[in-house]
């Protein structure tokens, strides 16, 4: 009976390992995308070498990304983006000869769980940079150990505390923002409405318990009052909530000119349903997460909605996002496109770049300072430039986004490309 | 606009009240709060999508909710095999119960990141407008059509339970298993006929709620939440109390969200919940409920 239940226990575990995807050795769910390439030159790394030959280890890289909590609809094709390019880069000769490991993690869009997975991958793994997640708030949590352990880590973590201290606003070592910052994408979007739009008066709505949601709004808030225009209601919800219909009829008893909505996709289809079954008929403002599949999954008709966008994800002449998507879409099963397949892969290059230009890539210290001081015109999945500033270690402002809408057919239209050089 | 505010917060409570009575079906005669019941309903609400789109054109919406309904009962026959029959058999005390609903709970949200956590998708619209007017008040059609399920399985199930033999070995299992058995009702069919209800009820909420919302993996357990609020506000285990604190739940939401914000609301919200269990634990049906796990 005891050899039974051992037997038994011993297959519940390989599953539940297998479900919750904490294979130690994972890395991922794209077959191909997934393992590092072995290569001649990785497979001989592991061996002492003496030190005239070039040192062939591979280098170790986390990559921390929530693929089980309530952003994984954006965390899974990121992590597949970065095991994409991380594939690319060994395909490609890997860094100055040097094979990519990568291991990854998911965090769940928990900060504990975050640190959780930093500290294994840093004291157990030895990895020697992270490429992190689209989420504010575990990224936030890594600002002092990465300090403490000199591991950089580059992702696209846009609430601007992640990558700058909100007191001195002085860069944190360690942290870079391989996208523009909530804040500029803000700036953006309240720019065009207002100078293209017409809009004088808005309202907001949006999470107080996401920090993705909050540095959004707050700059675009800032903005519209700096510009001249009147902000009618902040209107708030939180994680636990479900439904937005009182916030959703007092918007639209005030019917401001525009309503900008900011969280991740699943809420903000809510929200935008609720303003509309409220009788909201104005416009629609969205932080980039109103990309698809917002338009499949809303009730109402999609229309007046206007949102900022990383890249147009159908333009085949430019960058590599239209092959990237395709390839992804075709990879995962996945029913459409999502820019942050592009993010893991902007994030990867931005690494590679700096690792590229480092006598030991592996040596955090190092690659930090290049990524400060000398990551400059790296190539977007998107096909425009990531330039980072060294005084913010974010893109510099000629980075900027697309604004899109949704057409008569419910198709995902860029209008413009649009950069800002507001500054609060 | 207090009566637009009205209708609204009875649409919300009765999405709540779907929970709710999910809930207190299977707290009635088993004694212990069904968490899982979330999981399953995320479950069912993939199962019903996939049901759909398995055919060249969309099946009626309520031979959806019938197939959905109807793997509910299977589903809850295996989680009841797989976390409860032993407990059970070991006469476990509650807090057991408690640990193995959270569990599966968990588990089934996990798989179903695993499986489809690359999409979120969303059944096809029923109604060509997402609101209707009587006067100048507007309704909204999907919550209207849920709190009229809600209403016609309340009414089913107070028959069932109330003027059927299997209903009153219900009503006795309830009170005491042991007498029970010892009259000759096979407490373990009650048992298996409540997993079924609870099944029953799954399956329906997880179609109606993926009709009014996107469908993940989180769907049904993040409803839970309200959905337990209402339960114990209505007496643990009394579905007709849960059903009238899920709407009373839902117009006070509106209305405290609407005039406090929703920082504060849930403060109020769970602050009576605390009061009622320290107050008055029965609930607003009177009826008594002994455990409060």
């Amino acid at each position: 009976m005891k050899k039974y239940l051992a037997v038994l226990l011993a297959v519940v575990f390989v599953a539940a390992m297998a479900v919750t995807g904490c294979n130690p050795a994972d890395q991922g769910s794209t077959p191909d995308a997934s393992a590092p390439v072995q290569t001649p030159a990785n497979t001989q790394g592991g061996a002492e070498t003496p030190t005239e030959e070039p040192n062939l280890e591979p280098i170790k890289i986390g990559c921390i990304q929530d693929t089980s909590g309530g952003a994984s609809i954006a965390g899974k094709p990121n992590e597949w983006g970065v095991q994409y390019a991380v594939k690319w880069i060994n395909e490609n000769g890997g860094v100055n000869g040097r094979m990519i490991e990568l291991y990854t993690r998911d965090c769940q869009n928990d900060a504990e769980v975050g640190v959780t997975c930093y500290r294994e991958l840093v004291d157990e793994i030895g990895v020697s940079a992270i490429i992190g997640p689209p989420l504010s708030n575990p990224a936030s949590a890594w600002v002092d150990l990465a300090t403490e352990d000199q591991i950089p880590i580059v992702g696209h973590f846009m609430d601007e505390q992640c990558t700058t201290d909100p007191e001195t606003g002085e860069a944190y070592p360690y942290m870079f923002l391989a996208e523009p910052s909530c804040s500029v994408q803000s700036y953006i979007l309240a720019q065009y409405a207002m100078e293209e739009l017409g809009v004088k008066t808005v309202a907001t709505l949006f999470n107080t318990s996401n920090a993705y949601a909050v540095a959004h709004e707050a700059p675009f808030v800032d903005y519209i009052k700096a510009n001249g225009g009147t902000v009618l209601a902040e209107e708030t919800f939180t994680w636990t909530d479900t439904d937005y219909t009182a916030q959703a009829q007092k918007i639209a008893a005030l019917n401001p000119d525009a309503v900008l909505l900011c969280d991740y996709c699943n809420q903000m289809v809510t929200a935008y349903d609720n303003l509309r079954d409220a009788g909201y008929t104005g416009k629609i403002l969205g932080a980039n997460t109103m990309y698809p599949p917002f338009n499949t999954l809303v009730k109402n008709k999609v229309y007046d909605c206007y949102f900022v966008q990383n890249y147009d994800l159908k333009d085949t002449t430019k960058g590599t996002i239209a092959e990237l998507v395709a390839t992804q879409m075709a990879d995962t099963n996945t029913d459409y496109p999502t820019s942050n397949v592009g993010f893991g892969w902007d994030a990867a290059m931005v690494l590679y770049n700096a690792m590229l230009q480092a006598n030991d890539p592996a040596d955090g210290e190092e690659v930090r300072e290049i990524l400060e001081n000398n990551t400059a015109d790296v190539l977007s999945a998107g096909g425009e430039t990531i330039t980072i500033d060294p005084a913010t270690h974010r893109p510099t402002r000629d980075m900027g986004m697309y604004i899109a809408t949704y057409d008569e057919n419910n198709e995902i239209v860029c209008l413009v490309y649009r950069t800002t050089d507001y500054v609060k | 606009m207090s009566l637009q505010l009205l209708i609204s917060g009875i649409s919300l409570g009765s999405v709540y009240a779907l929970i709710a009575v999910g809930f207190a079906i299977v707290f009635s005669v088993l004694k212990f709060s069904n968490f899982a019941h979330g999981g399953m309903i995320s479950a069912c609400a993939y199962i019903g999508y996939y049901f759909q789109r398995s055919f060249p054109s969309t099946p009626p919406i309520y031979v959806t909710i019938l197939f959905s309904a109807l793997c509910g009962v299977a589903l809850s026959f295996l989680v009841d095999f797989i976390a409860y029959r032993r407990l059970r058999a070991k006469q476990a005390p509650n807090i057991y119960y408690f640990l193995a609903s959270i569990t599966v709970s968990i588990a089934i949200v996990q798989i179903l990141s695993v499986f489809y956590g690359n999409n979120l998708y969303a059944y096809p619209a029923i109604f060509e407008s997402t609101t209707f007017f009587i006067g100048s008040i507007r309704f909204s059609t999907i919550d209207t059509l849920i709190l009229l399920v809600s209403l016609a399985m309340l009414a089913v199930l107070i028959y069932l339970i109330d003027k059927t033999r299997v209903g009153l070995a219900i009503r006795a299992v309830a009170i005491n298993a042991q007498t029970s058995k010892l009259m000759g009702i096979n407490s373990g069919f009650i048992i298996v006929a409540v997993f079924a209800i609870a099944g029953v009820l799954a399956g329906v909420s997880g179609v109606l709620l993926g009709l009014k919302y996107s469908i993940y993996p989180t769907l049904g357990s993040q409803m839970m939440l309200k959905g337990f609020i209402a339960s114990v506000i209505g007496g643990l285990g009394s579905l007709s109390g849960a059903i009238a604190a899920a709407i009373i739940l839902g117009v006070v939401e509106i209305f405290l969200t609407y005039y406090l914000g929703s920082l504060s609301t849930p403060i109020i919200l769970f602050g009576v919940m605390l009061v009622f269990l320290a107050v008055r634990p029965e609930g607003i049906a009177g009826r008594f409920a002994k455990d409060k796990v």
